[in-house]
């Protein structure tokens, strides 16, 4: 059953499911590199694919809703900011109503859609590349958002280790006060790793709606943000490793929708747990590699003001 | 043959609560000159200076750098006039490499160009004849090379003004030397360097000015090659007398609180120790010899170990497990912030640590009573706050001691384990941490862990040499041909 054309299928579903993922990981990575805790990005995910649903279903551009849902999370970001920057309030607290507050607006506002189906991310074949046996038909017949995905990663490793403003922001994450005693804005690396990871983080919910899915439904993002505030763990926020733990999760989800679909008579709710089975697993691992405690070292706190 | 002063400081006040720490101070800061800022803890200087750094904003007063009125509002402000300041706590990025922490702010351009920064990082290394490798974490360096970095930090951009802030409290002697003939080689390049310090030694050593701060106040400024006596220095800087000899009068020993028999542990072999109400032991040796481990053991923190403790004439484990080991024994941990108070809680609370069960009100901790208690403790041992409300990590490092003093001593045990009870005090605060242990010594047996003899010839009645993990000898501090030897028993001679 398992002929090479099922298993190119599989890993083609594997990219589709991993996409969000990694999307939503790598915006979580640039957030906590700045040294800002984000629980926020299960609620962000959902504000960003209802957003992203609206603005392609107003003008028919999934761009605009690319845009529209990377800024909804945005909002719920600045509210973050606000909590936990300026007036230094918990992280974990805020981020955590931030989730609820997310979730229960994107199902409030997206009540009237439900069913709703809209244009979307289409699937793009790259030339040349997609006439590649078997790898052209599992990564080169993909979505514009996919592509996207794959290339941030590097983009993000090149701006971690190798730009200036990389530099200074891991010195944000790992001691501000050492950081503003050499004149760097702390603020403003907090604020900007705030947003633009939340950007991200809403692009992986654009992803869900317009391209995982071309319609709105209640409750898309079904714990996908909560396996990205786990899977940077398990990547020791470093951007490649994500890709790793992304596709690892979609290939888990993309097997149990398999596997349901040849009728197995193994329970749908036991293979609907799968990937959250497999949460608590890397996390585990995580911690087995002590490597694991590469967190920045000033992760979640808030930074006092000087006197 | 003055010059102009590079930066001029003008009647600057700063207050932190009812505590006036700079008051009214002006210092000209000269070109090519090395000044050392003397004073006891929480006389100013590093106010003063973290001033002049744009850490802290002066409540009042003005700053001229050039002639030219400056406002330092950041710690931006006053590294691009060439004003860097190494502070006591380093202020380092532990998991990052030590090039990355030198460059840091100082990167130009979009790309880091890290291959350029490391020529010029290791250039700076060889002009100044330090030793480090500028590829390594910095989590993974000793305090010395920590302190290079931080040093290097400045230089590398080209600061002018090079403020240390007890530079040598962390240094062997050997790197303390190293220190020196750098500041040395910083100042004949024309930069001003300045000196925090309050060891009179080293002040004289190194400066060739000095200026004496006292509660806020610049009391003197001397040019070192003016001063006879580090005496008169001292004396300066206290405002009073010091008493560099005490000689505790002998009390009569009473019942004995601690006995060891044959201990052995990790690094302990064969301990045999006693001690009675009334007396004051002093184990003296080079840091590492197990002194920790031997001072775990009887706190009770370690529990694995041969031989036996008796704590009060019980066996440790049951004086552990018994509503004596309440307030029978007290612990002053060298460790001040962390070990013997929480840093982020105010005083109260970290009052109430070891004292919670004299302020209970059934279920209920009386906090009001602890307030009130805390506050007559704060006027009998001249601890210096504004208040009960400040955070342990607020208060200087004698006031914090004389708080853990007072609140051990509140408990009236009947045996000390004070551990270097002095390090890193000035010497008012040092001499009335003294008095408070002899007075002590009336109500309990102390065992000191100290690593000044001084201190330990001052204090003690008895001494025990400790190397490597055996004690050498116990002798009696008025043993004048053992006292003489005591260097010698340091080493493992006997």
């Amino acid at each position: 059953m398992f002929s090479i054309e099922v298993l190119g299928l599989l890993l083609s579903a594997t990219i589709q499911a991993g996409t969000p993922i990694l999307l939503a990981t790598l915006g979580e990575i640039i957030t906590e590199k700045g040294g800002i805790l984000n629980l926020g990005v299960e609620g962000m995910m959902a504000m960003g694919a209802f957003m992203a649903f609206l603005g392609t279903y107003l003008t028919h551009n999934p761009w605009a809703g690319f845009v529209l849902g990377g800024m909804g999370a945005c909002f719920l970001a600045f509210l973050h900011g606000v909590v936990c920057l300026i007036f230094r309030g918990n992280q974990v607290v805020s981020g955590l109503a931030i989730t609820v507050l997310g979730l229960g607006l994107a199902n409030f506002l997206g009540t009237p859609y439900v069913g709703i189906k809209t244009v979307g991310f289409d699937k793009l074949d790259l030339p040349l590349l997609k006439d590649i046996p078997f790898l052209g038909e599992v990564f080169f017949k993909q979505d514009v958002l996919v592509y996207f995905s794959l290339l941030l990663a590097p983009v993000l490793y090149l701006l971690f280790e190798k730009t200036r403003f990389g530099l200074r922001l891991k010195a944000v994450g790992e001691n501000p006060y050492a950081a503003r005693a050499r004149g760097i804005k702390v603020f403003f690396y907090q604020w900007v790793a705030l947003l633009s990871g939340a950007f991200l983080v809403g692009v992986a919910g654009s992803y869900l709606s317009l391209a995982y899915t071309h319609v709105w439904t209640n409750g898309l993002t079904a714990g996908r943000g909560w396996i990205a505030v786990a899977l940077v763990i398990f990547a020791f926020w470093r951007p490649f490793r994500a890709i790793w733990g992304a596709y690892l999760f979609g290939g888990v989800m993309a097997l149990q929708l398999r596997i349901q679909a040849l009728g197995s008579n193994i329970s749908s709710s036991l293979l609907l747990m799968l990937p959250y089975l497999l949460t608590i697993g890397v996390l585990l691992l995580a911690c087995f590699k002590k490597k694991g405690l590469d967190a920045p070292a000033h992760l979640g706190l808030n930074i006092e003001p000087k006197d | 043959m003055k010059m102009n002063p590079l930066v001029s400081l003008r009647n600057i006040s700063k207050s932190y609560g009812s505590v006036r720490a700079n008051d009214k101070i002006n210092l000209d800061i000269y070109p090519g000159q090395i000044l050392a800022l003397l004073g006891e803890n929480g006389a100013g200087k590093s106010t003063l200076m973290s001033i002049l750094a744009g850490k802290s904003l002066p409540d009042e007063g003005e700053i001229y750098y050039q002639g030219q009125r400056v406002f330092l509002t950041s710690e931006k402000d006053s590294l691009a006039l060439g004003i860097g300041m190494v502070y006591q706590h380093f202020m380092l990025i532990e998991e990052m490499q030590v090039w990355e922490n030198i460059a840091l702010g100082q990167e130009e351009g979009f790309w880091v160009r890290k291959n350029k920064i490391k020529e010029k990082i290791k250039d700076l290394i060889a002009q100044y004849d330090f030793t480090l490798d500028v590829d390594a974490r910095v989590k993974d360096l000793s305090m010395g090379e920590k302190q290079r970095v931080e040093i290097l930090k400045l230089l590398y951009q080209d600061s002018k003004i090079l403020i240390l802030d007890e530079p040598t409290s962390v240094l062997t002697p050997q790197e303390t030397e190293k220190l020196f003939a750098g500041l040395r080689k910083m100042a004949r390049e024309g930069r001003a360097v300045i000196f925090i310090s309050h060891k009179l030694e080293e002040v004289l050593e190194i400066s060739d000015e000095v200026a004496i701060l006292r509660k806020g106040q610049i009391v003197d400024r001397v040019a070192t090659r003016d001063i006879a006596s580090p005496k008169e220095l001292a004396l300066k800087m206290v405002g009073r007398e010091v008493l560099l000899d005490l000689k505790p009068r002998e009390i009569e020993p009473k019942e004995e609180v601690l006995k060891l028999e044959n201990v052995w542990g990790e690094k302990l072999k064969n301990i045999n120790l006693s001690l009675r109400r009334g007396e004051i032991l002093a184990l003296v040796g080079v840091a590492g010899n197990g002194q920790q481990e031997l001072v775990e053991i009887i706190t009770g923190l370690k529990r694995k170990y041969q031989g036996k403790v008796w704590l009060f004439g019980e066996e440790a484990r049951l004086f552990f497990d018994s509503p004596k080991s309440r307030d029978y024994l007290a612990y002053i941990p060298e460790d001040r912030l962390g070990m013997a108070t929480c840093p982020e809680l105010v005083l109260t609370e970290n009052f109430l640590l070891t004292l919670r069960h004299h302020f209970q009100k059934g279920p209920l901790v009386d906090y009001k009573g602890a307030e009130r208690d805390l506050w007559s403790k704060i006027e009998e041992f001249k601890i210096k706050t504004p208040g009960t409300h400040l955070k342990a990590r607020q208060l200087s490092g004698g006031n914090l001691q004389k708080l853990v003093l007072a609140r051990e001593f509140r408990r009236e045990p009947k045996l000390i384990i004070a551990e270097q009870p002095t390090q890193g005090l000035d010497i008012g605060a040092m001499q009335e941490v003294w008095k408070l242990l002899l007075k002590a010594r009336e109500k309990a047996g102390i065992l000191l862990i100290s690593g000044d003899l001084g201190e330990a010839l001052s204090l003690a009645d008895r001494i025990a040499v400790i190397f490597a993990g055996e004690i050498v000898t116990t002798f009696s501090s008025r043993d004048g041909e053992k006292v003489a030897q005591i260097g010698f028993f340091m080493a493992g001679g006997k």
